[in-house]
C-alpha cells in the first residue's frame, strides 16, 4: 500500500517543473559568484589603480559556502512548492514557476548587488524573506481558492474592498501633503512599506471578471442606438464605469498616473475580452486620448514628462543650455538610466561591475530596467523579456483552456496586468513613453508587488488546475 | 588566467545559460501544444455523442412536461441562458446553473453558481458529486432522473 502510493506521487511528480527549475538554480548560483568575483575585483582595481595591470586568481577570493546561503535558501522554497504542487496539485501548470523562479531570483541578487550602492545593505535579505514569503502566500492562495465561484459571488465584496484601499491611500496621502515624493503612495505601518495599489489591482480585475461573464449577453447586445453605433444599456455598463470613474479620478488627484494608466488598460482589455467588440476598444481609446488632452492641459507634471520624451539623447554634445538644465534637473532620472543602458553595450558590464546604482535614482524600484540593461546588456534584457513573453504567453493559454466564462476572464484579466504593466514600465525607462512609478514585476524591489504578483501566479496556477481535474476526471 | 578574463567568462556563461533556459521553456511549450493538437484532432473527428438523457420527474413550478427527455453529451451545462447546452427558461433556474460531464463511465454533477442550487439524490452539489444512472438530480426546483 505503501509503496503503491509512493509510486503513484513518482508517477504523478511534476518532473517537467523539477527539470525546468535546474537552469535557474544553475544561474543563481552562478551570478552570486559572479558578484563576489566583481566586488574583489573592484576592489582591487581601486587599490592599485591600475586597470591594465593584471589580477590573478587565487583560492582566497573563492565564495565560501555560507556566502551562497540566500540563493540556496531560495532554491530550497522553489523545491519545496514543487513537492507541495507535485502532492496536491499534480496538474497545475508546470511552466509558471521556473520562470516565476527565475525572474524573481534575479530581483534578489539585485536588490542584494544594488542595495550597498544605495545605502541600504540589508535590502538583498529583505527582498529574499519578501519572496519566501510571497511564495507562501502563493501557495495559500492555491490551497485556500477551493471554489472559483466564492470569489464570483462576492465580487462587490471585491471592489468595496478596492475602493477603501484606494480611500485610505487618499486620506494617508492629503495628510502627508507632499505629492512630489516618489513614495507617498505608501502606508506605513512600523516598518512595512505598504502600497495599496498592488493589492487594489487585483481586486479589480476580479470584480471586472465576475460583472462582465454574468451581464455579457447585455454587452454583446447593445440596445441603445445612436446613429450607427450600438451603445450597450447604461445601466449595465453603470458598475463598471463607476469602479473605473473611482479609480481614475482618485489616482489623478494623488498624481498616481503609471497605476491609473494601468487600470485604464485592464478595463480595455477586459471589456474586449468579455464583449468581443473592437468598437468598445476604439471608443475608450479615443475617451482615453481626450482625457489625457485634458490631463495634459492641466497638470503641470504631466507637460514635464511630456517633455522629457522630446529630449535627443544622442544629439547630447549640440544641446542647447536649455536642455542641459533640463537634463539636470527634470529629465535626470531618464537621461541618466539611458547612460546606464548605453555604458552596458550588447553583452553588458558584467553583473556587479555596473555603476547604475551609484548615478541613476531609484535604480533598484521604478529604474531596474536600466541597471538590469547596463549589466546584462542588450542580449541579457532580450532573454529577459523573452521570460516574460512566455509568463504572459502561459496566463492566456490558461485562459483559453477554463471552462468557463468566470475563470477565462479572470486569467485573461490578471496576466493582462503583467503585459500592460511591463509594457508601461520598460516603455517609460526607454524613454518610448512618458515615465510612471510602476514597479517591474518580480524583479523590483518591493515587498507588495511581489506579494501581489505571487498572489496573480497563485489564482492561475489554481484555474490551470481546476481546468485539467474537469478535462481528465476526478482521479 | 586572470580575474577580468573569468569574469568575462562568467559573463558569457549567464547568457549563454539564460537561452538554454527559455529554449527549454519553448520546447517544453511546443511539445504541450502538439499534444493537445492531437487530443483536439481525436475528439473534433466525431460529433459529440449522446451518453445519456435527463428525464423530468417532477417538473416543480416550472411548465416544462414531465417525461421530457434531453440529450446529454459528455460536457453539458444547464441554465437559463442562451450559451448553455440546455437551455431551461425558468424563473428558478440561474442563467448558468448546472454543469454535467461525464469521465470514465461515471457522470459528475456540479452547481455553476446558482441561487437554487443543485442536488443529487438530495446533497447539495456545489462541489462536484459522482451521479450514476437512475440517480436523481434537481436542477432549482424540477427534478430529473439520470437515464442511459
Amino acid at each position: 500500500m505503501q509503496a503503491n502510493m509512493n509510486s503513484g506521487i513518482l508517477r504523478r511528480y511534476r518532473w517537467k517543473e523539477l527539470g525546468l527549475l535546474v537552469i535557474p538554480f544553475m544561474i543563481l548560483i552562478l551570478e552570486l559568484v559572479q558578484l563576489r568575483f566583481a566586488q574583489v575585483f573592484q576592489s582591487q582595481i581601486t587599490v592599485i589603480s591600475q586597470p591594465q595591470q593584471s589580477i590573478p586568481i587565487n583560492t582566497a577570493i573563492l565564495p565560501s559556502l555560507s556566502y551562497l546561503i540566500p540563493v540556496f535558501g531560495l532554491i530550497v522554497a522553489l523545491l519545496l512548492v514543487n513537492l507541495l504542487l507535485s502532492i496536491f496539485f499534480p496538474k497545475a501548470d508546470q511552466l509558471l514557476l521556473p520562470l516565476v523562479g527565475l525572474m524573481s531570483g534575479i530581483g534578489v541578487l539585485m536588490a542584494m548587488r544594488l542595495g550597498p550602492q544605495v545605502g541600504d545593505l540589508l535590502q538583498g535579505s529583505r527582498q529574499l524573506v519578501w519572496v519566501i514569503l510571497g511564495l507562501i502566500i502563493c501557495m495559500a492562495t492555491v490551497f485556500g481558492l477551493r471554489n472559483m465561484n466564492w470569489l464570483k459571488r462576492f465580487k462587490y465584496t471585491w471592489a468595496l474592498l478596492g475602493i477603501i484601499l484606494v480611500a485610505v491611500t487618499i486620506v494617508n496621502v492629503l495628510r502627508v501633503k507632499n505629492l512630489n515624493s516618489p513614495n507617498h503612495d505608501q502606508l506605513n505601518f512600523g516598518p512595512l512599506n505598504l502600497q495599496p495599489s498592488e493589492l487594489l489591482k487585483i481586486f479589480i480585475v476580479i470584480f471586472f471578471a465576475g460583472y462582465l461573464s454574468e451581464n455579457r449577453d447585455l454587452l454583446t447586445e447593445g440596445n441603445l442606438r445612436i446613429g450607427p453605433i450600438r451603445l450597450p444599456p447604461l445601466r449595465t455598463l453603470g458598475p463598471i464605469m463607476l469602479m473605473l470613474g473611482i479609480s481614475l479620478l482618485l489616482f489623478l488627484v494623488i498624481r498616481e498616473l503609471g497605476l491609473a494608466l494601468l487600470i485604464y488598460g485592464i478595463f480595455l482589455c477586459m471589456i474586449y475580452l468579455g464583449s468581443g467588440k473592437l468598437m468598445y476598444v476604439l471608443s475608450g481609446l479615443l475617451l482615453f486620448v481626450v482625457l489625457g488632452f485634458i490631463g495634459f492641459k492641466l497638470f503641470g507634471y504631466v507637460q514635464i514628462r511630456f517633455s522629457i520624451l522630446s529630449i535627443d539623447v544622442v544629439n547630447w554634445q549640440n544641446w542647447s543650455l536649455a536642455t542641459q538644465d533640463f537634463a539636470r534637473n527634470g529629465a535626470y532620472q531618464i537621461v541618466q538610466g539611458l547612460i546606464a543602458l548605453a555604458n552596458g553595450g550588447v553583452l553588458g558590464a558584467g553583473f556587479g561591475l555596473g555603476h547604475a546604482g551609484t548615478f541613476v535614482p531609484f535604480a533598484q524600484s521604478d529604474m531596474i530596467f536600466t541597471a538590469l540593461g547596463e549589466e546584462f546588456g542588450l542580449a541579457g534584457l532580450f532573454a529577459i523579456i523573452g521570460i516574460y513573453l512566455l509568463i504572459i504567453y502561459r496566463g492566456f493559454r490558461i485562459a483559453i483552456e477554463a471552462s468557463d466564462e468566470f475563470n477565462q476572464l479572470l486569467a485573461a484579466g490578471l496576466t493582462s496586468i503583467f503585459a500592460i504593466q511591463i509594457f508601461v514600465i520598460v516603455a517609460g525607462n526607454l524613454k518610448f513613453i512618458p515615465l510612471t512609478g510602476l514597479p517591474l514585476p518580480f524583479l523590483s524591489y518591493g515587498g507588495s508587488s511581489i506579494i501581489a504578483n505571487f498572489i496573480i501566479i497563485g489564482i492561475l496556477l489554481r484555474i490551470s488546475y481546476n481546468t485539467a481535474m474537469e478535462r481528465e476526471g476526478l482521479a | 588566467m586572470t580575474l577580468d578574463v573569468f569574469l568575462f567568462i562568467l559573463r558569457l556563461l549567464f547568457i549563454v545559460l539564460l537561452y538554454l533556459f527559455l529554449m527549454q521553456v519553448v520546447i517544453a511549450i511546443t511539445r504541450d501544444l502538439r499534444k493537445t493538437a492531437t487530443a483536439s484532432e481525436n475528439s473534433t473527428n466525431q460529433a459529440p455523442p449522446v451518453v445519456g438523457h435527463l428525464i423530468v420527474v417532477d417538473s416543480g413550478p416550472s411548465n416544462i412536461l414531465p417525461g421530457t427527455r434531453f440529450d446529454l453529451s459528455p460536457q453539458t451545462t444547464i441554465g437559463r441562458g442562451p450559451t448553455n447546452s440546455i437551455q431551461l427558461v425558468d424563473n428558478f433556474i440561474s442563467s448558468e446553473h448546472t454543469r454535467l460531464w461525464f469521465r470514465n463511465g461515471l457522470w459528475y454533477v456540479q452547481d455553476a453558481g446558482s441561487t437554487n442550487g443543485t442536488y443529487v439524490n438530495n446533497q447539495p452539489a456545489r462541489e462536484a458529486l459522482a451521479a450514476r444512472f437512475g440517480d436523481i438530480i434537481q436542477v432549482g426546483f424540477i427534478r430529473f432522473k439520470l437515464a442511459q
